[in-house]
């Protein structure tokens, strides 16, 4: 009871948050040098084509009117009108956040599952050989650039090995998926389509892999180093002392207490990996929302930025919300 | 101190298990991966062997920002779809030039109209539609869908609108419907650009489905156009999975000349050059639109691939600002377009599949003249051109685009040889809206342009770049008698009498030295050696129907 009233508190919070990132993304995309409507008129177009240009999409309104405008449309759901494509903003980000996030929760869901495993593992055999090898596999996946690394498996997994599609999007389009929420695999599932469901699937391969890579290496150090401190805690010396069995010494005592650290860093870890996907997505040619995000920010597309940047808040709010809230529960003695 | 407990005989569960599970998850990934791989992608239709005679593949860099013509960016991938699924009703011809087929920008055609013809004023133009021409939902094309396609174009004020002003169409009312299949365009003056603008501009949409998706909030349906791929060109849209794929299919009912080749065309997003080059050789992709220079120096070595070499329009140059110091002294414009190494950028930037150019009029456009850039590379004229300015040297800003690797090259070489005659140059790489705001304002001392005009004219190379405002006009030039013969050539249709005052124009630029003029780089295509038929789209947008590929 306790948590589902410190979540609804949380939630009321975001709303004042949600708005201070509602104001400063519409003051700062506009405090950025750089004219949004200048690349999308033609070789010929004169001062006349490009004010009625200004004046289709608002911006020769005051800035009051606009953010006014601005705020109207958020609260009905309109996030407004890209200057690039002329599409709605809303329609264009609902095809991209789908594909970003499976590829994140996938990478960061798998990279939680591996860091536990491995730096727990590491932890106990601490200075030996596979303890050695843990910790030069997280330092390397500390050190690699991610686009050099999505560069390295593409050479290798499709072009060398042969056993990966091309880096051409995320599904085979032959297969005739039906898209439900942007997210291929999901969708694939959903519509219990097979065929769609082993070529999202190998699509998925080498993006994820190059974001796990990158994303486990603070996480491991992490476990590793929280796994150390209660090898060598007095409470698990104790418990050992007593002849606890394994089982229970592993789950009861290291595993737990291990652990708790981990959400707040995974949390962290989620908003780089969001981050990460500018490249990645470039490299696998994934179109997701970190390419479309990226490029409303080069071509000043208000619209888009706006969006993308109060998405991404949003994203960020809620998933250290559900990390304050694994950590009350792992850790009994943080009250919510 | 205490030590790390050595894990006993008891307690390996996570050890081996974990690791075996670990092992196991990962194979397990590895082999779906490998698994749908084979059942997937390999399998398709579209490899350059067997039936690929039916299927083309080719790489593109972006995935198109939105299906309506009228109201997109600057984004060439989109432009280029176009030209493809948009039924145009005129069009360049095809000619040969240097051994490589190239558009024909002197003779353009009907394509899906019968006919397009002026009065003997040359100020009313009588467009005629084919009979029987169908868009995809199995209306006829008839003088209403153009009609309505321009009333578009002029009320929501869309690209077309402002290229119109060129030829004296500037309302709605200049376009009138005679019959079913007949439609006048009234011009307030007659214009030797007529057929060549109306080659870019005269795409028609469906008005009958159109209408159906308006509202009172979006009259023209600009929503549901943005979303829609157009119908009735020389192909159709068979399916576009957004982001990563667009499937053409040959329309069969076209009536005109040239109609497309080959049945299927697989348009496929893959941003990056490396992985084009990658699936090129893989025989994945049979043409490669979108491939970086370097690339394509290592590809003319690759088995099973050529690199398709034509001469192309674009122009590469460095405009100076002629209204702010220090380039608003023409000696110190001089001065640099002696200091520019032109030789050394050829073969250095372009592995020599360059030309030199001898005039800001680019080469191949009708009244080009070897009089409009008399500089070559020459240190001591350079260095004499400066004292002329009274200048031992000076400081500048190099603009370039960001993320432009051939604009770098020619930046750094651009920069150590002017350093050699005095004028020292800051490289500054601009995003394109801060390039896009710096241009508006026009603080630019100094800034590498390329690109090719959409028009093949010099009267249309003045509007964009030499006249007052021009939109190209970055160094701010102005020159009275330039903007007298400017306004002349609205009116003056005869080819003699309009090269005399293109001669003219190219005297008067070598006289004042707006720009630096650098080169003409040749296109090269990268291909699968079975391809053929590329035919070199001089405004830059490949007209994909010419293409096959032998099985």
């Amino acid at each position: 009871m306790r948590i589902f009233r410190f979540v609804a508190r949380r939630l009321l919070q975001l709303i004042p948050v949600l708005l201070g990132v509602v104001v400063l993304a519409f003051l700062l995309v506009r405090v950025l040098p750089g004219d949004p409507v200048r690349s999308i008129l033609g070789q010929n177009a004169t001062e006349e084509d490009a004010a009625a240009a200004r004046a289709r999409f608002g911006l020769d309104q005051s800035l009051w009117q606009q953010f006014l405008d601005y705020l109207g449309g958020l609260l009905t759901g309109d996030f407004g009108t890209s200057i690039q494509s002329g599409s709605s903003v809303g329609s264009e980000m609902a095809l991209r956040v789908g594909p970003t996030l499976e590829l994140v929760v996938i990478s960061v869901t798998i990279a939680l599952v591996v860091a536990t495993l491995l730096g727990i593992w590491s932890a106990k055999r601490a200075n030996r050989a596979g303890d050695h090898s843990v910790r030069i596999f997280a330092l390397v996946g500390n050190s690699v650039p991610e686009f050099w690394l999505g560069l390295v498996l593409v050479l290798v997994g499709y072009s060398i090995l042969g056993w990966f599609p091309a880096p051409n999007g995320r599904v085979d389009p032959d297969t005739g998926l039906t898209p439900l929420t942007g997210a291929d695999l999901v969708d694939a599932v959903l519509t219990a389509n097979g065929p769609a469901i082993a070529s999202a699937a190998a699509y998925l391969v080498l993006p994820v892999l190059t974001l796990v890579v990158g994303v486990v290496a603070p996480l491991l150090r992490s476990v590793r180093a929280s796994a150390l401190e209660v090898l060598h805690s007095e409470s698990y010396a104790a418990a050992k002392a007593h002849g606890l069995r394994d089982r229970t010494l592993h789950y009861g005592y290291l595993l737990r207490a291990t652990l708790v650290r981990l959400p707040s860093l995974a949390a962290l870890v989620f908003g780089t990996a969001i981050g990460s996907t500018v490249l990645v997505e470039y490299v696998y040619s994934w179109q997701g929302f970190g390419q479309w995000a990226l490029r409303g920010l080069l071509y000043r597309d208000y619209p888009v930025v706006q969006a993308s940047v109060l998405v991404i808040a949003l994203c960020y709010v809620l998933v250290f919300l559900i990390a304050d809230v694994v950590h009350a529960i792992l850790d009994p003695r943080v009250r919510l | 101190m205490a030590r790390s407990p050595r894990p006993g005989a008891s307690s390996p569960a996570l050890s081996r298990r974990g690791v075996l599970q670990l092992g196991g998850g990962v194979a397990l990934l590895f082999a779906t991966g490998a698994c749908a791989a084979d059942s997937g992608d390999k399998s398709t239709d579209g490899k350059s062997g067997g039936d690929a005679a039916k299927t083309l593949r080719i790489a593109v860099s972006s995935y198109l920002s939105s299906w309506d013509q009228d109201f997109v960016g600057f984004d060439l991938t989109a432009l280029m779809l176009y030209k493809n699924v948009f039924p145009y009703l005129v069009d360049y011809g095809v000619t040969n030039a240097g051994g490589s087929q190239i558009l024909d920008t002197q003779n353009i055609t009907p394509t899906f109209a019968e006919s397009f013809e002026p009065d003997a004023e040359q100020k009313v133009w009588t467009l005629k539609l084919r009979r029987g021409v169908k868009f995809a939902s199995g209306n006829e094309m008839k003088a209403a869908d153009v009609k309505w396609s321009k009333d578009r174009a002029f009320a929501a004020q869309a690209n077309v609108a402002g290229v119109y002003r060129t030829i004296g169409l500037t309302s709605a009312d200049q376009v009138k419907v005679v019959d079913d299949y007949t439609v006048e365009f009234h011009q307030a003056f007659p214009s030797a650009l007529t057929r060549q603008i109306q080659a870019i501009s005269l795409y028609v949409f469906d008005s009958v489905e159109a209408k159906k998706r308006a509202s009172a909030s979006d009259p023209w349906a600009k929503e549901w156009f943005a979303k829609n791929p157009p119908t009735g060109g020389y192909f159709n849209v068979a399916k576009a999975t957004q982001g990563q794929e667009i499937e053409l299919s040959a329309n069969t009912g076209y009536p005109g000349p040239d109609p497309a080749k080959t049945p299927t065309i697989r348009i496929s997003v893959v941003p990056a050059a490396s992985n084009q080059r990658l699936q090129l050789q893989a025989g994945d992709i049979d043409i490669a639109l979108g491939i970086s220079q370097r690339d394509i120096q290592d590809l003319k070595k690759a088995p099973g691939i050529k690199v398709i070499s034509a001469a192309s329009n674009r122009q590469v140059a460095i405009q100076m600002s002629v209204t702010a110091a220090p380039f608003n002294d023409v000696n110190v414009r001089k001065a640099l377009a002696y200091a520019v190494p032109y030789e050394q950028i050829i073969n250095n930037v372009y592995g020599g599949d360059a030309r030199a150019a001898k005039s800001p009029v680019p080469l191949d456009m009708p009244g080009y003249d070897e009089s409009g850039y008399p500089f070559t590379y020459d240190l001591d004229k350079a260095k004499a051109a400066m004292a002329a300015a009274g200048r031992a040297s000076l400081d500048s800003e190099l603009v370039f685009e960001a993320d432009n690797e051939e604009q770098q090259k020619i930046a750094v070489q651009v920069q150590s040889e002017a350093a050699k005659a005095g004028i020292r140059l800051k490289l500054t790489p601009l995003d394109p809206a801060t390039l896009g705001e710096r241009r508006t304002k026009k603080n630019i001392p100094l800034q590498i342009t390329s690109g090719q005009l959409w028009v093949d004219d010099v009267e249309y190379m003045l509007a964009t770049s030499f006249v007052k405002g021009a939109n190209l006009n970055y160094s701010n030039y102005s020159n009275p008698e330039i903007e007298q013969i400017y306004e002349k050539s609205h009116t003056t249709v005869d080819t003699g009498a309009r090269n005399a005052l293109w001669k003219r124009v190219q005297e008067i630029l070598a006289a004042d030295v707006p720009w630096v003029v650098i080169c003409q780089p040749n296109f090269n295509l990268p291909v699968r050696e079975s391809v053929a038929g590329w035919v070199q789209p001089m405004d830059g947008l490949a007209r994909l129907r010419y293409l096959s590929a032998s099985a």
